[in-house]
């Protein structure tokens, strides 16, 4: 608390002794009306930076791959583009004629996601069960920074491990060829998805509600089925929300599938096989740009992923926003 | 159902969800423990002489005269090594030793030249000497054991002639005396591969002592000093005990490869044999390792590909970024967060805003380093990848946890503070900034911190705005032009070590330590947060 000075407080005196009239001018009223719209339309201009910033993001990735499509100049070439890149397996940039098929990069990116929330999403919910329901006050005060820990990890250092550690380990006890895999990368991005599903399923349970729990213990249950059967449907919500920002923490993750799942742009044959190299969306993009010139094809292409990627991340955003805004509105209810 | 059964049911569930627990805790451990503990190796580690003497030359630090009694002890110690190299190579490096034979020849003609004797006795010596040389080289190039014997007792067999008493041309004798002693425990078939296997063991041995004494300084710094650290003595003797060799050993099958010992094996016999127990036996006195707490690993600069030095450059540059980038999204999601708290209603702009806001929560990091390439490097910066490029990046990514983690701290401040502060006649500009904010600043505070731990760990948003793994350091340009210069980070440094740098691969400290270093620093952020929210949780609680 700052010290008072005796100026202030005399300042603060004549501001007690009411020699200024206490009913404002008109003018004065005026002034401060406006002072006031004026301050809130400041403050509300400063809020809306971050819609200028998702506005500048969106428009600047469009800016940069819409040329990708249109560089034909006829709607079948960009139709052709289209049918390329959605339909064909062959990434092969470089080359003349460059090919630019994107199957496979989409294919890479769903096998270490998929694989990642098979992991992650088991351990995840449990884990949440155990914050919300099993452990005491004082046990949870430790459980939980283990889990923000973990989130907290770079992911740059979640690669570093998938790489030095994991690797070597799979190459030597898993008889693997290469370390550096889809499997590899799907346990490293698990392991990442686990906070995010913690943390916002934990929410979603906790806000059942007591009465619900107590309810389902006055009719006989024990407590596992009271979680399986009452508490975790009736979170179902923001547990489902839970899982899709896990999923896209998966999806979006750059560093860790860059360095751990080896790289090599092709659909796993036969199609079960986590040990084989893959190449996801986003490690393309930061693998590639260093190399191409601005404004080539290549450049294109590498923005026409961001993109895809952008749109998929917006799309799912919106599924979870819609969901949890469910969550809290039947919470609210209840 | 079963009653008991039902209880065991619950149980296993509740086995299941704690070990869910455990597991989630053994896997931190796991992550953080080698990544901390081999990156603590850095910095603490059993230093030799070389790091000793490296730090004496590339940055002034120790104590020049200790340093110069240690580098002549074990300059003493690193004699025989040497010595044996030398001897050995007499009997094998045949191309060298008619080089020598006949560079004899040519000087003992400039001595005699100087003697100033009869143009006739001059005349035969040097035939003689000439004869004495051919013979000696004939005897190198012998692959027959018998032939060379017998050509080296033909020149020792004149070894009193009084003509060469006294000039250079008594070496001509000595080299054959050497090469004769040599000879019992050489097999001369074999002299490619001894040779081969020489060169191996030379190189293994320049890269744990360095340059001989006297040789001309390398250009490339890494190759000045030799092992610094005791690790990298026992990782790399092996390429000198151990050598490798291609074997059939069933026909038909291909070729393994198999490790064989140097001295029992390889050397079996032969004068080099001694070497390798030499080097066994006398390890410590060679290098003198001695305990070394190597604390300025955080502030020097490295060579390239880090195989010495420390990782102050990408500390600095990390710090750089964050800081710059928190100075971005910390105002901007502080009014934000106010106004949403305390002046937003609830309308559609409203609404929009704050979708934008988990918009900008979901983007991926790479789609926010694509953003910073087209628009901050590309429009902004006119095509200058700098630090003031990649900051801005990271600004715009950290402005939705600012947002969200001031917005619940303001939102936590009791409802009294205010009601009080506007019933005393406060207006809510003043009562926010007077009262409000004050109370939820360590709120706020905690927020910055998590945010900043966020930035600094990011290495996507970086990589195409302002990262670099090779280049200067920030400091080596005055401080106004920080922001325009390209830098090196930690993170983009522990990815560019761990995948892509081939000379980093043989420096497992330096790949260690530079993750160890940002992890720690993350921690240290993230501890920090943790005990400024215990503390407002206290004093909220009302202790």
């Amino acid at each position: 608390m700052a010290r008072t000075t005796p100026a202030d407080t005399q300042g603060r005196n004549a501001a007690a002794s009411f020699d200024r009239p206490l009913r404002l001018t008109a003018r004065q009223d005026l002034v401060g009306y406006a002072g006031s719209l004026a301050g809130r339309a400041l403050l509300f201009l400063v809020a809306a930076s971050s819609v200028l910033a998702v506005l500048l993001i969106f428009t600047f990735i469009i800016k940069e791959a819409i040329p990708f499509f249109l560089e034909g100049g006829t709607l079948s070439a960009t139709l052709g583009r289209l049918a390329e890149v959605f339909g064909s397996t062959q990434w092969y940039p470089e080359q003349d004629p460059p090919e630019f098929g994107m199957l496979s990069l989409l294919a890479g990116s769903f096998y270490v996601t998929f694989g990642a929330v098979v992991v992650a999403v088991p351990l995840g919910l449990l884990t949440a069960v155990c914050l919300s329901d099993i452990f005491p006050f004082s046990v949870r005060q430790v459980a939980k920074p283990v889990v923000e820990l973990l989130a907290a990890i770079p992911s740059v250092a979640y690669g570093f491990f998938a790489v030095m550690i994991v690797a070597p380990w799979m190459q030597k006890h898993l008889g693997l060829a290469s370390g550096t895999n889809a499997l590899n990368a799907s346990i490293i991005l698990a392991v990442m998805a686990v906070p995010t599903i913690v943390s916002v399923s934990e929410d979603a349970l906790t806000a059942t509600g007591r009465s619900l729990r107590e309810g389902s213990y006055a009719l006989g249950a024990t407590r596992s089925e009271t979680l399986v059967r009452v508490v975790i449907p009736a979170a179902h919500n923001g547990i489902i929300a839970a899982v899709i920002l896990g999923m896209m923490r998966a999806i979006g993750e750059t560093m860790v599938v860059w360095m751990a799942a080896g790289n090599a742009a092709q659909i796993p044959s036969p199609w079960w096989d986590l040990a084989q190299s893959v190449r996801t969306m986003t490690a393309t993009i930061a693998g590639e740009m260093g190399e191409t010139v601005h404004g080539s094809p290549h450049y294109r292409a590498l923005f026409t992923i961001g993109l895809i990627l952008l749109v998929f991340m917006f799309v799912l955003n919106m599924v979870t926003e819609w969901l949890l805004g469910r969550m809290r509105h039947v919470g609210g209810r209840t | 159902m079963n009653v008991s059964l039902r209880r065991f049911g619950d149980t296993c569930f509740t086995v299941t969800a704690v070990g869910s627990v455990l597991l989630l805790t053994a896997a931190l451990v796991i992550i953080l423990g080698p990544m901390i503990v081999r990156g603590a190796t850095a910095i603490v580690f059993q230093g030799t002489i070389e790091f000793r003497q490296m730090q004496l030359t590339r940055h002034g630090r120790g104590d020049p005269a200790a340093v110069a009694r240690q580098v002549a002890s074990t300059n003493e110690a690193r004699r025989p090594l040497y010595q044996a190299l030398d001897e050995f190579k007499r009997g094998i490096d045949t191309a060298c030793l008619e080089d020598e034979a006949r560079q004899v020849y040519t000087e003992l003609g400039k001595q005699l030249r100087n003697r100033n004797l009869p143009a006739e006795q001059l005349l035969t010596i040097r035939r003689h000497a000439r004869h004495l040389r051919d013979t000696l080289v004939d005897a190198f190039e012998a692959t027959d054991k018998a032939e060379a014997r017998r050509r080296l007792l033909e020149v020792l067999a004149e070894s009193d002639d009084p003509g060469l008493a006294g000039t250079v041309g008594e070496r001509l004798f000595a080299m054959a005396r050497d090469y004769q002693a040599g000879l019992d425990t050489l097999d001369l078939g074999q002299r490619q591969e001894y040779a081969t296997a020489l060169k191996e063991v030379q190189e293994a041995l320049r890269k744990l002592l360095g340059p001989r004494p006297g040789e001309p300084t390398p250009p490339l710094a890494m190759n000045r000093y030799g092992a610094t650290r005791m690790d990298l003595v026992e990782r790399w003797e092996d390429d000198l005990l151990y050598g490798e060799k291609w074997v059939q050993k069933e026909p038909g099958k291909p070729l393994v490869k198999v490790r064989i010992n140097r001295e029992t094996e390889q050397f079996q016999g032969t004068r080099l044999a001694s070497l390798f127990r030499y080097w066994r036996e006398n390890r410590d006195a060679i290098m003198e390792p001695a305990f070394t707490v190597y604390w300025q690993y955080l502030i020097d600069d490295s060579v390239p590909g880090h195989f010495f030095g420390g990782v102050g450059p990408e500390i600095l540059g990390t710090l750089v970024i964050t800081v710059l980038a928190i100075a971005f999204a910390f105002p901007l999601g502080l009014v934000s967060a106010a106004y949403l708290v305390e002046v937003a209603g609830d309308n559609v702009a409203v609404r929009f805003i704050r979708m934008c806001i988990n918009t900008l929560a979901g983007v991926p990091s790479i789609a926010f380093g694509l953003f910073g390439l087209a628009f901050f490097v590309g429009t902004v910066m006119d095509g200058v990848r700098c630090v003031l490029a990649a900051s801005l990046t990271l600004g715009v990514l950290a402005l939705p946890v600012v947002i969200r983690a001031s917005e619940e701290a303001i939102r936590s401040v009791p409802s009294p503070y205010k009601e009080a502060a506007l019933a005393l006649g406060a207006s809510r500009l003043r009562c926010f900034v007077t009262v409000q904010l004050p109370a939820a600043l360590p709120g706020i505070l905690t927020g910055v911190i998590l945010s900043m731990s966020r930035a600094a760990g990011e290495t996507a948003p970086i990589l195409f705005t302002g990262a670099v793994a090779v280049g200067p350091a920030l400091w080596e340009h005055p401080v106004w032009d920080w922001a325009g210069q390209q830098t090196r980070a930690l993170s983009y440094g522990a990815f560019d070590l761990a995948s892509n740098d081939r000379i980093a691969a043989m420096v497992p400290h330096q790949q260690f330590g530079m993750v160890m270093t940002l992890v720690v620093l993350v921690l240290l952020l993230n501890g920090l947060a943790i005990i400024l929210r215990w503390r407002i949780s206290r004093k909220l609680r009302g202790r």
